[in-house]
This record gives structure tokens, C-alpha cells and sequence, in this order.
């Protein structure tokens, strides 16, 4: 097996103390501007740059695969416990996340996301090592006609968090399009919905939104909400970690978001947030505690959509050691700081710099185990946060979001927008439209509409590219499946209860 | 508990919901108008740049217009929600809070507008202690702009305060070096 | 190590500037002076690199003694600009970097700010554009490519970066010069260099224009196959024609330079020009270029506002046919 003596050879690498201790540095950076909305791993590795130029390449790299790794940690962690979302592929981790948090089951939902990350890192990592060239064979066979039909089965997916009400899920959904819609059209160069504002031109940031709606939004209605003695968080109940019946229940979902998360991550538009939406409504479909998502938060939708974004972060890995292709905003950074050491990064990288690329991976193996030794043992510190007085608690809420908005980019107008969605959340809140669509609206509608308009540019109008590519006829019918068995079985169940759409508090 | 679809006829008008509903024909209006400014260009696409908006627009409408009617029908809340009352002082405050970040967070900087943001916010969920929230906030702010700023070299909103401990800092770096 | 003067420079300077000198390696003893660079861009991306590049090489060459750098992203430069003009007025240690992208988002976003009102520096670097094709295509010469543009634009769908951005112009002024009308080109923008070149390998579209370094890798390895430069001359180590050689009489360049604020001294201004002329014709900027494919073009002053002047009237026409100015 030559890929194993490589691997084995890169950990030769990756062992040496200093790079060690480089990984425990990057792993530890990572996890801390995860945890900051605004604040992610492409950012944090272009201002590293100048002071890794110093430093031999090899260790370089094994400090940004430590960031890399570390912010996809971090992220989860404020989204569980605090309801803000660092980085838009933890979104989905607070929609369970936090309302176990709040029933007091917070480390459990920490734990199954570290050691789901962990589980689906090591997978990842090991689909980079021994797949690569296949998957990213399968990867470039997607055009934009595939990827419009992919979008048509996530569409499908976003009925798990309409919530109670299609109509108001609904709304949600279209005012996230709006939102989405915010900006320069990529394909014509025209802008849209800016009212004339160049602030406005580069369209708003998923995370602000995520940032507005839950965290703003959640503070204003429970300042509204003072006296009435609602939403009461229980720091703890029951033990810190897994229970034996939450570890049977992770263990399948994490699998799961692993084979969802590696290929979609693998592809060149696929990102890190639609296996996350996946996985997400994939168990919500399969668990037999249905009624726990949306009230006391089911584990399931914690384990499934980490194991899920971890494993896109390995698989974004693939195209950029295969083919030198940058697809996310830290594998440009990336391959660029590799340009930087004189080393050309394309589709001979692995042939010409083996020593590199296989450190990198076997660091990146490294970094997982680093990371789930350092946060699972970080837990109990953790929960603690939800012990802290309800006024500091929101206040320093407020001053974190300020930190991750406005920090970066210096701009008021993004404050404004926060400010605004918070308010929207608020009345959201109050008025019982769920705030997750908004956000799916966000990332799917643009992405939708992007490839869908590509497609049509490239087959000169013609609408059969949609079901003459076979790829794309599959990930259709998969997507009518998807759609029409729920209905028509809720419609025939409908039919013969005859009971209440709605029942609120139940959703 | 729900009002709306389970009694045959409780037809009271409701009327946050019905606000809701004209808020959001409203934002239709808005989507339509914006989407009629968006220049027509005459480079080849075989989708344009309107059609996405247009039929979000009349999602939306279809949308606002069965929350409209689903309001005139008694509205959707739930009872215990309706007959919660909104704090509204304290939601003011907080409100107030967040104003006073934005609008102070450029001429102060960062760390005295979230001391203030942080003091008020505190105020408005009820705690009295002042001076001891004034403390926390400003170990806060400072813990995160100095993290920042030494750390990554991303100033994020210096202001008075930051420049004097910087100052400070920087003459003790100074001396440290001899 | 720090001696007192430098310390009580920087923060008068700072107390100026209305914020701290805040910098990853602080404290170099030296006399020499503490810049700020302003970035219009977020960290990362090619002007981020170009300022923070710019800031490593003057260091090492001890022509500074640190600089901070200051992003104001968003909207092809167009949102930090006016602040660069308003702000930072008259102050003669900071430098802008911006470039042609700039010169492109200023007339299609009708930015109220232009390029005209700061002050030309230097233009430092420029990437030429490659035409390329997937390995496997038709087209095996430009001239092959063109002729099935005349034919049918529309059935010619070409890769490239955003629109209104350089590759979409290098497009237009490809089909203005051979005689295809810009507004039937069936051009296919995408966000990142990365999803532009797996539509290419994927076989999803005919053809790909970017910036060379975007492809040379890809070029190299036989998976694209290079028609065209959009360069001035033949180009050591390249295997491929200019546009002009290949009968498309267009020559382009992506090139980023730095200018200094509106109202800056006559001294700070010539300071300033010997200082980046100075790092421009270094050893250590010469490697930086040669590992980050960037051709250097050192254009300075009068030169380089002439120069620029041209290039926007250029500009401003071609977006006009493309129906965005």
C-alpha cells in the first residue's frame, strides 16, 4: 500500500515536537475564533501569514490544518450554548443545540458534537488519504444542472424546520431570499435590492444574519419577556457527559453526516451548510423522538449536522490537494500560502511535494485527536456559562456580536443590520415564525438561482440539460421522493384524524 | 389553546397579527419596487436578473395575503403568548443599549460603547448592580479588542480608552526591552 | 531594543490618525518610519496580499519599521475609497492599494468617489489573462476559437470571473476587436477561481478566461490548454502566443498599484515614490513577484496617472458595450 507508507511517512513529519506543539497552537487558535461570530478560519490564516513566512512550510500547514480543524470546534460550542452561531456551518448545530443547552443537557450536546466532529474528522481525513482521486472524479462530473437539482432536494429538506405552520415557515423562507437576494448579481453585474447603498452591494453576511435572529432577536424577547418567568435555562440536569441511551443515539447520525458532509464537501460548489441542512432534516425524518426537536432539543439533530460539517471541512480538502482547486475561501488561502513558499499548487502538488501534503494530512489526523482531548475535558467549564446571570449573560451576548460585526469590517451599516434582524428575530419570536428558514432561504436561494441561470447560460435556454443529465435526473427523483411520499401520507393521516393543524407549544 | 382553526367561529380580529401581515405586504411592495429599479442589461442571459426576484415577490404576496386572512380569522398566537404583557420598559432599555453602541461605538470606540451597551443591557434584565456590570463590561471589552489587536493585528474600533492603555503598553514594553 | 523617539513617534502618530498603531511585530529599533496601508478590500484576498506583501518586503528592506494595515472591504473597492478620500486626507506615511478591478467597480457601480481624486503612487504589478480551453476540446488554436465565435456567440459559453470584472472585460474587447456584438457573448461568471476551473475541467463550458496564474498549474499538468496571452510580449517559459501574435489585436493587464491619499505634500508624495521605487526594484519584491505570478510593471507619478487616465476611458467603454456603465 503506497498510500500508507506515505501516511506513515507524513506522521514522521507531523511527530517531530515543534510541529506538535504547532498543531496545539493552531488547534487552540482555531477553537477561539470559532467561537467569535465574524471571525473564521480564511480570515484568521491570511493574517498568519506573514508571521508563518519564518517558519518552515511543513509547519505552516500543520498550524493553519490545526486552525482549520479547531474553528469548525469552536464554532459549535457558542452555537450550543450561547444560540450564535461562529462560523454559518454551525447554524444548524444551535437549532437542537441550544434548546438541549437550555433543558440542561448543554454537556451532552457539547460532547456529541466533539466526539461526532472527531468521528466524522477522522473520516474525512481518511477519505482525503485513500479516496481522493475518486471522489473528485465524481465531484467535477457536477455542472451547474447538478448542482440546481441538489439544490431541489436541500429545498426539500427545508420542510423539517418550517415548524408548526407551513404558511408562516414559509414566509420565513422568502424573506431569507429576499435577504439573499441583497446585492450585485453575479451573473449580469446589476444590483439588487440595495436601495442604492454601496454598503449594500456585496449583499448581507449569513453569519450577521444568524447572529441577528437568534442571539439579538432571543435577547430582546426575553427582556420582553422579564416578568413572565419563561424559558427558565436548567444549567444541568443528569450527568455532565453522554448518557449511555444519548451515546446509542449519536453513534448512527454521526456516520450518517459523515457520508453526507465528505462528498458535498468534496464538491466544488458544495460547501460546508447544505450537508448540515442534510443531515439535519435526514434525522429528523429517522428519529424515533421526534417530538424532542424543536422543544428540549433531540441529540440527534446535534450529532448528525457537526459530524456533517466536520466532514465537508476534510472534503474541501480533496479538490485542493488532487486538483490544486481553491473551492472555499480557507483552501484559497491556503494554496496560496503555498504560492508563497515558492511551491506551485495544482494537480502535480501531490507528486512533486509529497512530504508536504501528506504532513499536512497526517497533521490533520493529529489535530482531531489534539481536539477532542482538549474540548471534552473543556466541557464542564463550558456549561458553566450557562450559570452566569441572566442581565451579564445577554449583555456579553451583545458585546460579542459587536465584536464579530463590526470588528472586521469597521462598517456601522452591518451594526444596523444586526440591529434590524435582531429586531425581526424579536418579532419572529413573538409572533411564532420559526427563524431557521430565514437563513436556509439565505444560502439556498442565491446558490439556487446562481446555477439554475448558469445552467440555462450554458445549454443556450435549453431546459432538458435538468433531466438528460443523469446525475441530475437522479438528485431530481431523489427530490420528488423527498417531496410527495411525506405529503400524500400526511395528507391520507390528515384525512382520518381530522385533528388540529396546530397545536402551539407542541412545535 | 389554539385560536384560530379549531373553533368553528371565535372571528375576533386580531390585531398584532393583522399588522403582521400588512408588514409584510408591505416588504412585497418594497421587493416589487426594488425589482422594477433593477436596470434591465442587455447582456445575454437566458434568465435575467429579475425573474428570481419577481417570483419571490409574489410568494410573498400570496404569503402576506393568507396571514392577512388567517388574522381576520382570529389570528395564530397561541392564548399564553397574547396574554403575556410585553415588558416593555425593559426591552426599551435594552433597545436603548443597543442604540447607544451604534451611535457611540465610532466617536468612543469599542470598548467604552460596549461598556455602556453592557451597563444598559444588565439594567434593562433587572440587575441593579451598576458599578460591578461597568467593571465586567470593560474586562470584557478590553480582553476582546486587546486579543484582537496584539494577537492578529485587527484593530477592531479603537478609541480614548484604547489609545491610553495602549500608551501604556506600549512604555512598558519599552522599558521591558531597556 | 525600542528607543524612546520612535515610541513617542508612533503614538503621536496614532493620537492622529484617531487610532492606535497596533502591528504584528511591534517594536523594531529602527528610524525609520511607521506606514499605514489601507486596504479597500476584506483580508485575504489579492489586495490584501499585494498591501501585506508590500509591508513584508519594505520591512525587509528596513525601509519601515512596521505599518499597519487597515481593510475596509466590499463592493470591488468602491466602499472604502470615499473613506480613504475622507479620512484619511492629507495624511503623507499611508498608501491605498488598489487596481484595475477598482477602476471597473467605480463606473459599474456609479460610485460617486473616482480614482482621480487620490494620488497615483505607483503601479506595481500586473497579471496578464490566459484563454484557455478544456485539454479534450475542438479548439486548438485562438484562431479556431474565434471563428466559432463569429459563427454563434451563443453557443460559445465562456468561464470566467465576476461580470464587469477583468476577465469579463478581457472577453468584451476580445469580441469588440473580431466583431461580435458584446450583448450576444454567453459569458458564465463565477464567484472563485476554483469553481471556474472545475467548470473548465468538468468539460461544462467551451472555454476560460483569468488571470494566468489561475491556470498555470492546470496548464502545466495538460488538463487546459492555453490559446492565448493577454500580455505584451512572448513570455519566457510560456508556450503560447500574445493575442495580438494570434490576430486579436488586445492587450491587457490586471494591475494593481498603490496611490496616497488627496492632499498630501509635494515632499511626502516624491518621499513616498522613491520609497516604493526603491522596494519595486529590490531582490526580495522580485521573488515575491516571481512566486506569486505577478508580472512586475513599474509605472510611477505622472506616468502612472497618464496611464491611468487611458485606462479608464478604455474601461468605461467596454462596460458600456457590456451594458454595464
Amino acid at each position: 500500500m503506497e498510500t500508507l507508507s506515505h501516511l506513515g511517512h507524513g506522521f514522521s513529519v507531523a511527530f517531530s515536537p515543534m510541529n506538535l506543539l504547532w498543531c496545539l497552537v493552531g488547534t487552540t487558535l482555531g477553537t477561539a475564533i470559532g467561537v467569535l461570530p465574524g471571525l473564521g478560519p480564511a480570515l484568521t490564516i491570511a493574517l498568519l501569514l506573514p508571521i508563518t513566512y519564518q517558519v518552515a512550510p511543513e509547519a505552516s500547514f500543520i498550524l493553519f490544518a490545526g486552525i482549520y480543524y479547531g474553528a469548525m470546534y469552536g464554532g459549535s460550542t457558542t452555537s450550543i450554548l450561547l444560540n450564535t452561531p461562529g462560523e454559518s456551518a454551525t447554524i444548524v448545530t444551535a437549532l437542537e443545540g441550544n434548546r438541549m443547552a437550555r433543558s440542561g443537557r448543554g454537556g451532552a450536546a457539547l460532547a456529541t458534537s466533539a466526539i461526532g466532529s472527531f468521528v466524522a474528522g477522522t473520516i474525512g481525513t481518511l477519505g482525503v488519504a485513500f479516496l481522493a482521486p475518486v471522489v473528485v472524479k465524481f465531484a467535477l462530473a457536477f455542472g451547474p444542472a447538478e448542482y440546481f437539482s441538489l439544490m431541489v432536494l436541500a429545498f426539500i429538506t427545508v420542510s423539517a424546520v418550517l415548524g408548526s405552520s407551513s404558511v408562516r415557515g414559509l414566509t420565513s423562507l422568502f424573506i431569507g431570499f429576499v435577504i439573499g437576494m441583497i446585492g450585485v448579481d453575479l451573473q449580469t453585474g446589476q444590483p439588487r435590492f440595495t436601495f442604492g447603498m454601496n454598503e449594500l452591494l456585496d449583499g448581507v453576511d449569513v453569519i450577521i444574519a444568524a447572529v441577528g435572529l437568534f442571539a439579538v432577536g432571543e435577547t430582546l424577547y426575553m427582556a420582553s419577556r422579564r416578568y413572565a418567568g419563561k424559558d427558565e435555562i436548567v444549567p444541568l440536569k443528569g450527568s455532565l457527559y453522554m448518557t449511555a441511551a444519548e451515546w446509542g443515539r449519536s453513534w448512527k447520525p454521526w456516520l450518517r453526516g459523515a457520508l453526507i458532509g465528505f462528498p458535498i464537501g468534496a464538491m466544488p460548489a458544495g460547501g460546508a451548510e447544505i450537508p448540515t441542512f442534510l443531515s439535519y432534516a435526514i434525522e429528523k425524518k429517522l428519529s424515533k423522538h421526534k417530538e424532542e426537536f424543536g422543544t428540549v432539543g433531540a441529540i440527534e439533530g446535534v450529532a448528525g449536522p457537526e459530524a456533517a460539517n466536520n466532514a465537508s471541512a476534510a472534503g474541501v480538502l480533496v479538490p485542493m490537494l488532487t486538483l490544486g482547486l481553491p473551492t472555499s475561501a480557507t483552501a484559497a488561502i491556503m494554496l496560496s500560502a503555498f504560492q508563497s513558499y515558492g511551491i506551485n499548487p495544482g494537480p502535480l502538488l501531490l507528486t512533486t511535494q509529497a512530504d508536504l501534503v501528506w504532513g499536512l494530512i497526517a497533521s490533520l489526523f493529529i489535530a482531531n485527536v489534539i481536539l477532542v482531548i482538549l474540548n471534552l475535558p473543556l466541557i464542564g467549564l463550558w456549561v458553566r456559562l450557562l450559570k452566569i446571570p441572566a442581565p451579564q449573560l445577554y449583555a456579553g451576548i451583545l458585546v460579542f456580536a459587536t465584536v464579530g460585526t463590526y470588528g472586521i469590517s469597521q462598517s456601522p451599516i452591518d451594526l444596523i443590520i444586526l440591529y434590524l434582524l435582531g429586531a425581526a428575530g424579536f418579532l419572529m419570536r413573538r409572533f411564532d415564525f420559526p427563524t431557521a428558514p430565514v437563513i436556509i432561504g439565505m444560502i439556498l436561494g442565491p446558490l439556487a438561482e446562481t446555477q439554475f441561470r448558469r445552467a440555462m447560460t450554458i445549454s443556450n435556454g435549453d431546459w432538458s440539460v435538468f433531466y438528460t443529465h443523469k446525475l441530475s435526473l437522479v438528485l431530481l427523483i431523489l427530490a420528488f421522493i423527498g417531496l410527495a411520499g411525506p405529503h400524500i401520507w400526511a395528507f391520507i393521516e390528515h384525512r382520518r384524524r381530522r385533528g388540529p393543524e396546530h397545536v402551539p407549544g407542541d412545535a | 389553546m389554539s385560536s384560530s382553526d379549531q373553533q368553528p367561529a371565535p372571528t375576533r380580529l386580531a390585531m398584532p397579527e393583522l399588522l403582521i401581515g400588512i408588514g409584510l405586504l408591505a416588504c412585497a411592495a418594497a421587493v416589487a419596487w426594488q425589482t422594477l429599479a433593477i436596470p434591465v442589461s442587455p447582456l445575454y442571459s437566458k434568465v435575467g436578473p429579475t425573474v428570481f426576484p419577481y417570483i419571490t415577490m409574489t410568494g410573498m404576496i400570496v404569503l402576506s395575503l393568507l396571514l392577512i386572512l388567517a388574522a381576520v380569522r382570529g389570528g395564530w398566537q397561541p392564548q399564553e403568548e397574547k396574554e403575556t404583557p410585553t415588558d416593555l420598559k425593559a426591552m426599551g432599555i435594552v433597545v436603548a443599549g443597543l442604540v447607544a453602541n451604534l451611535v457611540l461605538i465610532q466617536p468612543l470606540g469599542f470598548t467604552a460603547a460596549s461598556v455602556i451597551m453592557f451597563v444598559l443591557v444588565c439594567y434593562g434584565f433587572g440587575s441593579r448592580h451598576t458599578l460591578r456590570d461597568a467593571l465586567t463590561g470593560l474586562i470584557l471589552a478590553l480582553a476582546a479588542y486587546f486579543g484582537f489587536a496584539r494577537a492578529l493585528g485587527v484593530n477592531i474600533g479603537a478609541g480614548f480608552i484604547e489609545n491610553q492603555l495602549n500608551t501604556v503598553i506600549d512604555a512598558i514594553i519599552t522599558t521591558l526591552r531597556g | 531594543m525600542l528607543n524612546r523617539r520612535r515610541f513617542l513617534m508612533s503614538t503621536a502618530a496614532a493620537g492622529a490618525a484617531g487610532f492606535v498603531a497596533t502591528h504584528l511585530t511591534p517594536a523594531f529599533a529602527q528610524d525609520a518610519p511607521q506606514i499605514q496601508i489601507f486596504v479597500p478590500a476584506a483580508p485575504g484576498g489579492g489586495w490584501d496580499q499585494t498591501g501585506r506583501t508590500i509591508d513584508q518586503v519594505l520591512r525587509s528592506e528596513k525601509l519601515i519599521s512596521g505599518s499597519q494595515i487597515t481593510n475596509v472591504g466590499g463592493a470591488g473597492g468602491t466602499v472604502g475609497l470615499p473613506q480613504f478620500i475622507s479620512q484619511w486626507k492629507g495624511k503623507g506615511n499611508s498608501l491605498m492599494v488598489a487596481g484595475m478591478v477598482m477602476v471597473g467597480a467605480i463606473i459599474a457601480n456609479k460610485s460617486a468617489n473616482n480614482l482621480s481624486e487620490v494620488t497615483p503612487i505607483a503601479r506595481l504589478t500586473g497579471e496578464f489573462e490566459a484563454l484557455v480551453v478544456p485539454a479534450d476540446s475542438p479548439f486548438k488554436t485562438a484562431g479556431d476559437f474565434v471563428a466559432a465565435l463569429k459563427a454563434d456567440p451563443t453557443k460559445v459559453p465562456v468561464a470566467g470571473g465576476s461580470a464587469g470584472g477583468s476577465d469579463h472585460i478581457l472577453f468584451g474587447l476580445i469580441a469588440k476587436t473580431v466583431g461580435v456584438p458584446a450583448t450576444n457573448l454567453s459569458y458564465v461568471p463565477f464567484a472563485g477561481g476554483g469553481e471556474a476551473l472545475s467548470a473548465l475541467l468538468g468539460n461544462q463550458v467551451a472555454a476560460g478566461i483569468s488571470g494566468f496564474g489561475e491556470f498555470s498549474e492546470q496548464i502545466k499538468a495538460g488538463a487546459l490548454r492555453l490559446l492565448a496571452i493577454s500580455a505584451d510580449k512572448r513570455q519566457d517559459g510560456i508556450d503560447a502566443p500574445t493575442m495580438k501574435e494570434a490576430g486579436i489585436d488586445v492587450e491587457l493587464f490586471n494591475w494593481r498599484g498603490v496611490f496616497a491619499p488627496p492632499g498630501v505634500s509635494d515632499a511626502d508624495k516624491a518621499a513616498m515614490v522613491t520609497m516604493i521605487e526603491t522596494m519595486a526594484k529590490s531582490d526580495a519584491w522580485a521573488t515575491e513577484c516571481k512566486n506569486r505570478n505577478w508580472t512586475p510593471i513599474l509605472l510611477t507619478g505622472d506616468d502612472y496617472a497618464k496611464f491611468l487616465a487611458d485606462d479608464t476611458a478604455r474601461i468605461t467603454a467596454i462596460l458600456k458595450d457590456l451594458g454595464l456603465a
